[in-house]
C-alpha cells in the first residue's frame, strides 16, 4: 500500500503534463461533433482532474520533492542522458494555481464565446499543460521548450478576436519580443551546455560548482534570464503585456497576468538557486534583482495610475506588483522568497477577479473605459462592492494573501526605502484601481471631464466578448469572481503563511536539490521557518498602504474641487507622464531596441564587481 | 520616438549584446575537440535501447519529453493559426476559380513526383529508428508531396484530396497517441515515456521499442498539421472574399 501511494506520487508531476495534453488532443477530436455544453463540460472536467492531482501533488510535496525521470533514464555517478521532473512545494503550487485559474476562465467563459469552431478550450488546456510543464521540470532546455509552448499558445489566445485590429497589433507584439527573448534564451542554455555537456538543472549545478563564474557563465546566466524576464515582463522587457492584455479574451488575462508572467520570475529564481547559487556572485544578482524590481515597480505603478482603459490600468498594475515579487526574491534567502510566492498566488486571486469584474462591463457596455462608463456601473452595486474589496486587497488591506506577502517581503528587505517603495507602489496601483471602480460603479466625485490625449488609448470602443449582452450576469460569472476571491483570502491564512516559509527554506536548499535529484538523497526536513507569519508591523503597513490607496483615489476623484495652488503643481507633473506614454508608444521596433539594451544592462549589473550594498545602499 | 533615436538605441543595445556574445563565445570549448560528455553517455544509451539512429534514441527515448513538448508546440502553433486566419465576420467564402494555366510538363513533374514524394516521406517516417530522419522530417515530406497537386494541377484537385477535417483529426490522433504511450509508459514501467515495448534485434523494422511507435504517431502529427496550416494560409488567400477590403 506504502509503495503504490509512493508511485503515485512519483507519478504526479507527469500526469499534471500528460492529462491536459491527452484531454486537448480529445477534445480537438470531437469539438467539430460535440455539441457546444459537452465540449465545455469534457474541459472543465479535464482541468478539474488536473486539479486534483495537483492538489495532491501540493500535499505530499509538503514532506520533500518528489523526483521522477522520464522515460526511467535514473543517473548513475550524478549523470544521466534524460530528463528528471523535480516538484517542490513551489513549482507543485505553481501548476495547482494554473489548473484553478484555468477552471474559473472556464467556469467564467462557460458557454460564452460564440465561435466554437475557434478551438478555445483546447487552446486552453495546451496552455496548462504549458505552464505546469515548465513549473515542475527539473532540466533546462524542457523549461525552455514548456516557456515557447506558453508561448505559442499565448499569441493564439492574445490575437482570438480577430474582428479588431488592435487585437492582432497586440499579439504580434507578444509573439515578436517573446521570441526574441527566447532566442536570447536558447543562446544562453547553448553556451552552458557547450562549457557542461549537461542541460539538467542538477547537472549543471554540479558540473559549474567549485569555479566562480566566468564571463561565459556571466553571459549565459544573463540571457537565460533575459528570456525568463520577458516573460515575467520586468522593465526593460515589459512592453508586450499591455499590448497583450488589453485585447486577449478577459479569462485569458485572468492566466496571463496570475500566474504566465509571474513563472518568469519563478523561472528566475529556479535557475539560480538550483544552478548558479555556488557560482554566480550572490551581490551581482542581488544588485541586478533591486534595480530591475524597482524600476518595473516604479514604471508599472506610474503607467497603472494614469490609465483609462481598464484592461490597460489592471495590464499595467501587473508590471508593477511583478517588479514587487522581484524585490521579494532580491533579498536571496527564504524569507524574501516566501514572502512573494504568497504575494503571486494572492495576486492571481484578486487580480483574476478585478479581470473578470471588467469582464463583466465589457460584456454589458461594450466599452472597458473610465471616463465613458463613469456612472454606468451603479444598477449593479454588488458587483461594485466586491471589486472594491478587491481592489483593497489589491492595496494589501489584510487578511487577504497579498497583504501577507506583501508583510513577510517588506520585513526581509534590508533597507527602510526599500519598503517604503514595497508600501507606496501597493498603494498607488491600488489607488488607480479603486479610482476607477468608485467611479463606474459609485459615480463618485464630479464626473470627469472627457479629453482626448493621443498617448492615453481609451476603451471605448471594444468589441463585446458575449453577443448578446447579456441581460444580467450569469451565476457561473459570478461564481468565478467569487472563487478568485476566495483564493486571495485562503493564501492570507497563517498556516498557508508558514508552509511558504518551509517551501521557501526547501526551494533555496540547493545541497539538498542536487543530492536528491542526482544521488536520491532523501531530503532532509526543512526548519521551521521564522518570519513567515503575520505580525502587528506587517498588518499595520498592509492597512496603512490600504488607506492610502483610499486617500489617494479620493484626491484624484475630487481634484477638480482642490485649491487651484495644489492642481497646478499637479499638473506640472503632466510633461513627465506624456513622456512615459510617449516610450510605450506600441511600435515593435522601440521594444525590440529596449530588450537589447535591457539584455546588456542586466548582464553588466550581474558581473560589476562589488557588493550589493555599494550599488543600493543595502546592508547585505 | 523617433526613427533615428530608436535606430540609436538598438544599435547601443546591439553593439552591447555582440561584444558580450563574442566574449562568452572565446570561452567555450575549442572546435573539434574530443572532449563530448553528453555524447558519451547517449550513443551507449542507445544501443542499449536497439536503436542504430542515436538521433531518434536521444529525440523518441533519452529526450523523449522534449520531443513531447515541441510537437505540442506545433499542434499549437497550427491551431494557433487556424484560429488566427479563420473567416472574420465581413469575410465570406467563394468557390475557387480555376484560373491561370500549367505547363504540361510541370503537370507531368508533378504527377510523377506526388507518389514518389508520399512514399519517400512514408520511408522516412518508418525508418527514422534506422537510419537519418523520422517523424518531424518525414511528417514535412508527406505534407509537401501531398501539395504537389496544387502545383501540378489545380486548387479544386488539392481540396478534393485534402478533406481538412479528416486532417485534424489525424493531428489529434498523431499528438494524443505520443501523449497515450507516455502515459502507458508511466504505467507500466513508472517512468512517463520509459521504452515499455520490446526492443526487437538490431536493423529490424519492428525494433527500438517505443522509439519507431513515436516517431510514427510524430509523423503522422506533422504531416497532418503541416497540411492544416497550408490549408489555413491557402483558404486565407484563394478562397476568403473580403467584402471589407472591397468597400474600402
Amino acid at each position: 500500500m506504502a509503495t503504490g501511494f509512493a508511485a503515485f506520487g512519483t507519478a504526479l508531476p507527469a500526469l499534471g503534463i500528460a492529462v491536459p495534453l491527452v484531454g486537448a488532443c480529445l477534445l480537438l477530436a470531437l469539438d467539430q461533433v460535440l455539441p457546444r455544453v459537452a465540449v465545455d463540460a469534457l474541459a472543465a472536467v479535464v482541468v478539474l482532474g488536473v486539479a486534483v492531482l495537483m492538489g495532491a501533488l501540493v500535499a505530499i510535496t509538503a514532506s520533500g520533492r518528489v523526483v521522477s525521470w522520464a522515460g526511467g533514464w535514473r543517473p548513475a555517478g550524478g549523470v544521466s542522458v534524460g530528463i528528471v521532473l523535480v516538484a517542490d512545494p513551489f513549482g507543485a503550487g505553481l501548476a495547482f494555481l494554473v489548473a484553478l485559474l484555468t477552471l474559473a476562465a472556464l467556469l467564467y467563459g462557460w458557454q460564452y464565446f460564440s465561435h466554437a469552431e475557434a478551438h478555445l478550450p483546447v487552446l486552453l488546456l495546451l496552455f496548462v499543460a504549458g505552464m505546469t510543464g515548465f513549473a515542475l521540470t527539473g532540466d533546462l532546455f524542457d523549461m525552455f521548450v514548456f516557456f515557447e509552448l506558453m508561448g505559442a499558445v499565448a499569441y493564439a489566445l492574445t490575437g482570438y478576436k480577430i474582428e479588431e485590429p488592435e487585437s492582432v497589433q497586440g499579439a504580434f507584439n507578444f509573439g515578436v519580443i517573446n521570441s526574441l527573448g527566447a532566442y536570447l534564451c536558447l543562446a544562453g542554455i547553448g553556451l552552458l551546455y557547450a562549457r557542461t555537456g549537461q542541460l539538467g538543472l542538477a547537472q549543471l549545478g554540479a558540473a559549474l560548482s567549485g569555479h566562480p563564474a566566468d564571463l561565459l557563465v556571466l553571459v549565459a546566466f544573463t540571457l537565460v534570464a533575459t528570456g525568463w524576464l520577458v516573460k515575467a515582463a520586468a522593465v526593460p522587457f515589459h512592453f508586450w503585456l499591455a499590448d497583450a492584455h488589453a485585447v486577449a479574451p478577459t479569462p485569458v488575462c485572468v492566466l496571463f497576468s496570475g500566474v504566465m508572467a509571474p513563472l518568469g520570475v519563478y523561472g528566475v529564481a529556479r535557475v539560480y538557486w538550483a544552478t548558479l547559487s555556488g557560482t554566480v556572485s550572490a551581490a551581482g544578482v542581488q544588485r541586478a534583482l533591486l534595480v530591475l524590481g524597482v524600476l518595473t515597480a516604479t514604471v508599472g505603478a506610474l503607467m497603472c495610475a494614469t490609465q483609462r482603459h481598464l484592461k490597460r490600468l489592471l495590464a499595467y498594475s501587473t508590471i508593477a506588483h511583478i517588479g514587487l515579487f522581484l524585490l521579494g526574491v532580491a533579498a536571496l534567502e527564504p524569507a524574501g522568497l516566501a514572502g512573494s510566492a504568497l504575494y503571486l498566488a494572492g495576486h492571481a486571486g484578486i487580480k483574476g477577479a478585478l479581470f473578470l469584474l471588467v469582464g463583466v462591463l465589457l460584456s454589458r457596455y461594450g466599452c472597458v473605459d473610465e471616463i465613458t462608463l463613469y456612472g454606468r456601473g451603479r444598477g449593479s452595486r454588488a458587483l461594485g462592492w466586491l471589486y472594491v474589496v478587491a481592489a483593497l486587497a489589491l492595496a494589501g488591506l489584510p487578511p487577504f494573501g497579498v497583504a501577507l506577502g506583501k508583510a513577510i517581503s517588506e520585513e526581509s528587505l534590508a533597507a527602510t526605502w526599500l519598503a517604503v517603495v514595497f508600501t507606496a507602489v501597493s498603494a498607488v496601483t491600488g489607488a488607480a484601481t479603486l479610482r476607477a471602480g468608485l467611479r463606474v460603479f459609485f459615480a463618485v466625485g464630479p464626473p470627469p471631464p472627457e479629453h482626448h490625449d493621443e498617448d492615453v488609448t481609451t476603451g471605448e470602443r471594444e468589441e463585446r466578448e458575449v453577443e448578446p449582452a447579456p441581460a444580467r450576469t450569469p451565476p457561473t460569472m459570478l461564481v468565478a469572481i467569487l472563487l478568485l476571491l476566495a483564493l486571495g483570502l485562503v493564501t492570507g491564512l497563517p498556516a498557508v503563511g508558514s508552509a511558504a516559509g518551509r517551501a521557501a527554506e526547501r526551494f533555496t536548499d540547493r545541497a539538498g536539490y542536487l543530492d536528491q535529484v542526482l544521488h536520491g538523497a532523501a531530503a532532509p526536513a526543512v526548519p521551521t521557518p521564522h518570519g513567515a507569519a503575520w505580525t502587528a508591523l506587517g498588518a499595520g503597513l498592509g492597512v496603512l498602504s490600504a488607506a492610502l490607496a483610499v486617500g489617494l483615489a479620493l484626491l484624484v476623484l475630487y481634484a477638480p474641487r482642490l485649491p487651484r495652488t495644489l492642481r497646478v503643481a499637479g499638473a506640472r507633473t503632466a510633461p513627465a507622464t506624456h513622456a512615459l506614454h510617449r516610450l510605450h508608444s506600441g511600435h515593435i521596433g522601440d521594444y525590440a531596441a529596449w530588450l537589447l539594451v535591457g539584455a546588456v544592462a542586466l548582464g553588466v549589473l550581474l558581473a560589476l564587481p562589488g557588493s550589493a550594498a555599494g550599488a543600493t545602499g543595502v546592508t547585505p | 520616438m523617433s526613427r533615428g533615436v530608436r535606430t540609436l538605441i538598438f544599435l547601443a543595445g546591439a553593439a552591447g549584446l555582440g561584444m558580450l556574445l563574442v566574449l562568452a563565445f572565446l570561452r567555450c570549448p575549442p572546435f573539434g575537440g574530443d572532449w563530448h560528455p553528453y555524447r558519451d553517455m547517449a550513443v551507449p544509451a542507445a544501443l542499449a535501447h536497439v536503436t542504430p539512429n542515436v538521433v531518434s534514441s536521444v529525440n523518441f527515448d533519452q529526450r523523449g519529453l522534449d520531443t513531447l513538448g515541441e510537437e505540442t508546440i506545433l499542434l499549437g502553433s497550427v491551431l494557433g493559426a487556424t484560429v488566427l486566419l479563420r473567416p472574420g465576420r465581413h469575410e465570406t467564402r467563394r468557390e475557387p476559380q480555376d484560373v491561370g494555366r500549367v505547363l504540361q510538363v510541370t503537370r507531368l513533374g508533378g504527377y510523377v513526383m506526388l507518389p514518389l514524394a508520399l512514399t519517400l516521406g512514408l520511408d522516412v517516417v518508418i525508418h527514422g529508428h534506422l537510419t537519418p530522419g523520422g517523424g518531424f522530417q518525414g511528417g514535412v515530406v508527406l505534407a509537401t508531396g501531398l501539395h504537389l497537386t496544387y502545383v501540378a494541377g489545380s486548387y479544386p484537385a488539392l481540396r478534393r484530396l485534402r478533406p481538412v477535417s479528416w486532417y485534424e483529426y489525424a493531428e489529434a490522433l498523431g499528438a494524443g497517441t505520443f501523449s497515450v504511450l507516455g502515459v502507458v509508459g508511466l504505467v507500466t514501467s513508472a517512468a512517463l515515456l520509459a521504452n515499455f515495448l520490446p526492443l526487437g534485434q538490431f536493423q529490424q523494422l519492428f525494433s527500438s521499442g517505443t522509439v519507431l511507435a513515436l516517431s510514427v504517431a510524430t509523423g503522422c502529427e506533422v504531416a497532418a498539421g503541416v497540411v492544416v496550416l497550408l490549408a489555413a494560409f491557402l483558404e486565407q488567400t484563394i478562397m476568403i472574399d473580403s467584402s471589407r477590403e472591397r468597400a474600402g
